[in-house]
């Protein structure tokens, strides 16, 4: 078979061109461009629309209980306890705002407010402007006694929260009556210091914190959306335009200009181009969102810039890694996608005869995942054996790498596994596409592929 | 110089395609590939252009193997028309143009030329599904010859087409086979074959029934065709009395007689003459290459079209 590399430019030309105009490629660019921009600035978002909102009120009507804390700042110091940052301001009075401290620049999650007004308040938390009424009382033994109005249900996060708040304020209100001095509340109230550790005390290897989560979320594993995205839309674009050019019979004039192997070649450059060119027009605004996040909070927020910190996950090695999975996973599913499509000749064949790579393209996606996210042991054996698969490394040594679980010899292989596939991908893709491309009429079957693929159809 | 097939075989599953082809083209010729398309006609031309191999038999171009030679010597209108419907037509003529290495700017002055010479200029930008059947077919055409091919394998060029784009395709035929290219072309309407074939083949259910030139197939039958209108009369009931001559093809205003090799075709005259009728038309013929066709392959050419859909369709079920 020879082949005519100025056939295979002018077919991906072609290819590029004609789907670049189509509407679907500009509908899907914009709407890409909206998505990147949003996932960029989602921080920036997120706090432009707490700005503003204090939290959630709960409202703590004393009555004439005469509480020996002050259940009001106590109540604020345990609601808003962050694990960071455990020290609260509560000095008494109402202890509105005495949360400011608690999580760094984030809002507080909890405001408490004393009230006298229990019907009122009531009225109010059925309104949904207050979270909850905390009502305290003392009965006849000289204990405290506590009601809380809700509307949420009795496991809700918060009711729990109140709960446990509410036992400690009980413990501490007994140590008093039993003579025991009051402490300073923010002492005693104050988070311990508290880790997680692996069985051997070592560090654990998941993230430690949520930021520590969202550095290896950021790295491999949106590296492996963006991935399993491209294989998916653009290996169907691949499959719609092989069966375009067999269901409007223009496949018959170009293979009197063409080999089968130059059309497939052309067409899978074509698309990985235009691919490439809708992730540049996606990628930049959303890189320069990223990259200015601090300035444009500044702007929305107010306040000084770089208050906000970048997601550390992504370095250059890894994106280097992306491209070249990127390029690699897109010809193997691309070239596939187009040998499984020249078997059928109308487009509503289609989904049915790609369902098994869409398949298996899944199932990769979701085992970096889980994997990445902690659900699956990302070092245990599946995973690992898994990494170096041709049509599951792409995602899989991706996310694994982001996580910084593997060296550049694990990837180095991966990638040569997967070079070495592509060619063999391309060989069975040629096979079936130069024998499907001038069947019409028949249904796919498994003995068809095999007959194909021997060469005896 | 020569198309020259040499026993040909193909066979799909349990389908014989082609069971044992074998012809010769004359170079510049202008060639009559004529039997339905589940003849083998489509299967042969693939094999030709290397789309299809060929289980056994050679098809060569000037003493090479066909698919050595480069593409741009064959020129194809295959006999499924095919765009890409969302294109615009000059694109899409430059494009096949291109293909066959001819620079975009060079592709696009010979596509508006021929766009011009078939009275489409104005279509050039329009989308290909715009176009009507008989305009997509021009375009069709102008693909297949955009890179001034060799050879011109052609399935069925003329269909589809109205009489004043036929003579337009005919005289862009012509011009093409004056600057030296060799056509092979199929068609089920044999008039068109006494009007531009040199030569003809007809083949049946994969084999050679009959070829040579046209004039050489028309008078190997041995027989001899009248052609016969008597005013006033369209029955010709009389020449029942006529011993050695038959009515094929009666008709209002003339009827075709079949007349035996040893019958003198004049007797038909005397006896019409011997009647007191009045001759209008009295011709002396050799038997169309339609009747040929009817008699070697016991159809009618349209009728082999018809089932030859079914046999194609069987031959790519296989």
């Amino acid at each position: 078979m020879t082949i005519d590399p100025s056939n295979v430019v002018v077919i991906a030309r072609r290819e590029y061109v004609a789907r670049g105009r189509t509407r679907t490629f500009k509908a899907t660019t914009v709407l890409l461009v909206i998505v990147g921009l949003v996932v960029a600035l989602a921080p920036v978002i997120l706090q432009y629309f707490d700005k503003g909102s204090t939290g959630t009120t709960i409202e703590v009507s004393v009555g004439d209980s005469k509480p020996t804390v002050d259940v009001a700042a106590a109540l604020n110091a345990l609601l808003n306890v962050s694990p960071t940052a455990a020290t609260t301001g509560g000095s008494g009075g109402t202890g509105t705002g005495a949360g400011s401290g608690a999580a760094g620049s984030q809002a507080p999650q909890y405001r408490v407010v004393t009230t006298t007004d229990i019907a009122g308040a009531r009225l109010r938390v059925a309104d949904g402007k207050s979270g909850g009424l905390l009502i305290v009382t003392r009965n006849a033994a000289g204990e405290l006694e506590f009601a809380y109005a809700t509307k949420a249900s009795a496991i809700d996060r918060t009711s729990l929260l109140v709960r446990q708040a509410a036992g400690t304020i009980a413990v501490q209100d007994r140590l008093t009556s039993a003579g025991i001095p009051p402490i300073d509340q923010a002492k005693l109230f104050a988070g311990p210091t508290y880790t997680v550790q692996a069985p051997d005390g070592s560090a654990p290897t998941g993230p430690s914190s949520p930021d520590g989560f969202v550095n290896q979320f950021a790295g491999g594993f949106v590296l492996a959306i963006v991935l399993f995205m491209a294989i998916i839309l653009y290996g169907q674009w691949v499959a719609y335009s092989v069966v375009e050019e067999k269901s409007s019979r223009v496949m018959e004039v170009i293979l009197g200009a063409a080999t089968p192997f130059e059309l497939l070649g052309g067409k899978v450059i074509g698309v990985g181009a235009l691919a490439v060119t809708q992730y540049v027009i996606v990628g930049i605004p959303a890189t320069v969102a990223l990259l200015l996040q601090p300035q444009i909070a500044a702007l929305v927020l107010g306040g000084t810039a770089g208050s906000i910190a970048l997601p550390a996950g992504i370095s250059i090695s890894l994106l280097l890694a992306f491209g070249v999975f990127f390029v690699l996973g897109f010809a193997l599913y691309a070239a596939l996608y187009a040998g499984a499509a020249a078997l059928v000749s109308r487009t509503e064949d289609i989904n049915q005869i790609v369902a098994p790579l869409t398949l298996v393209a899944a199932a990769g996606y979701l085992v970096a995942v889980y994997s990445s996210t902690g659900l699956l042991d990302p070092n245990s054996k599946l995973v690992v054996i898994m990494s170096y698969v041709p049509f599951f490394s792409p995602y899989l040594m991706l996310s694994r790498m982001g996580a910084g679980l593997v060296g550049p010899l694990e990837v180095a292989v991966a990638i040569a596994i997967l070079a070495v596939s592509v060619p063999l991908a391309i060989w069975v893709a040629a096979r079936f596409y130069s024998a499907g491309v001038l069947m019409y009429g028949q249904r796919p079957s498994l003995r068809l592929m095999v007959r194909v693929l021997r060469g005896r159809a | 110089m020569a198309l020259v097939l040499e026993n040909l075989t193909k066979r799909f599953g349990s389908v014989v395609a082609l069971d044992g082809i074998s012809f010769r083209v004359a170079p510049g010729e202008v060639f009559g590939f004529l039997g339905g398309n589940g003849a083998g006609k489509t299967t042969a031309m693939r094999i030709i252009l290397d789309i299809l191999k060929a289980d056994s038999g050679t098809a060569t171009w000037n003493d090479q193997p066909t698919d050595r030679a480069p593409r741009a010597t064959w020129g194809y209108l295959p006999e499924e028309r095919g765009l890409y419907p969302r294109m615009e037509v000059l694109e899409q003529l430059v494009f096949l143009a291109n293909l066959f290495h001819i620079p975009r700017r060079e592709g696009a002055r010979r596509a508006r030329e021929w766009l011009d010479r078939f009275n489409i200029a104005d279509y050039a930008t329009r989308r290909a599904e715009e176009l009507s059947k008989g305009n997509q077919q021009k375009i069709q055409f102008i693909a297949a010859v955009i890179h001034e091919p060799q050879v011109l394998l052609m399935d069925e060029p003329f269909v589809g087409l109205d009489p004043v784009n036929v003579a337009l395709l005919k005289e862009a035929f012509l011009e093409m086979r004056n600057r030296g290219a060799t056509i092979v072309f199929s068609t089920h309407q044999m008039e068109m074959v006494e009007e531009l074939c040199e030569s003809v083949v007809l083949i049946d259910r994969g084999r050679v029934v009959l070829g040579g030139t046209v004039r050489d197939v028309r008078r190997s039958t041995g027989r001899q065709v009248i052609r016969l209108a008597v005013d006033g009369d369209t029955e010709l009931t009389w020449l029942a009395e006529v011993p050695g001559v038959k009515v094929v093809r009666p008709g209002l205003d003339y009827a075709e007689l079949d007349v035996e090799q040893s019958v003198d075709p004049e007797t038909v005259l005397r006896a019409a003459l011997d009647r007191g009728l009045r001759v209008t038309q009295f011709l002396i013929a050799d038997p169309s290459i339609e009747d040929i066709f009817i008699e070697k392959v016991g159809r009618r050419p349209t009728e082999i079209e018809h089932l030859a859909g079914v046999a194609a369709a069987g031959a790519s079920a296989a």
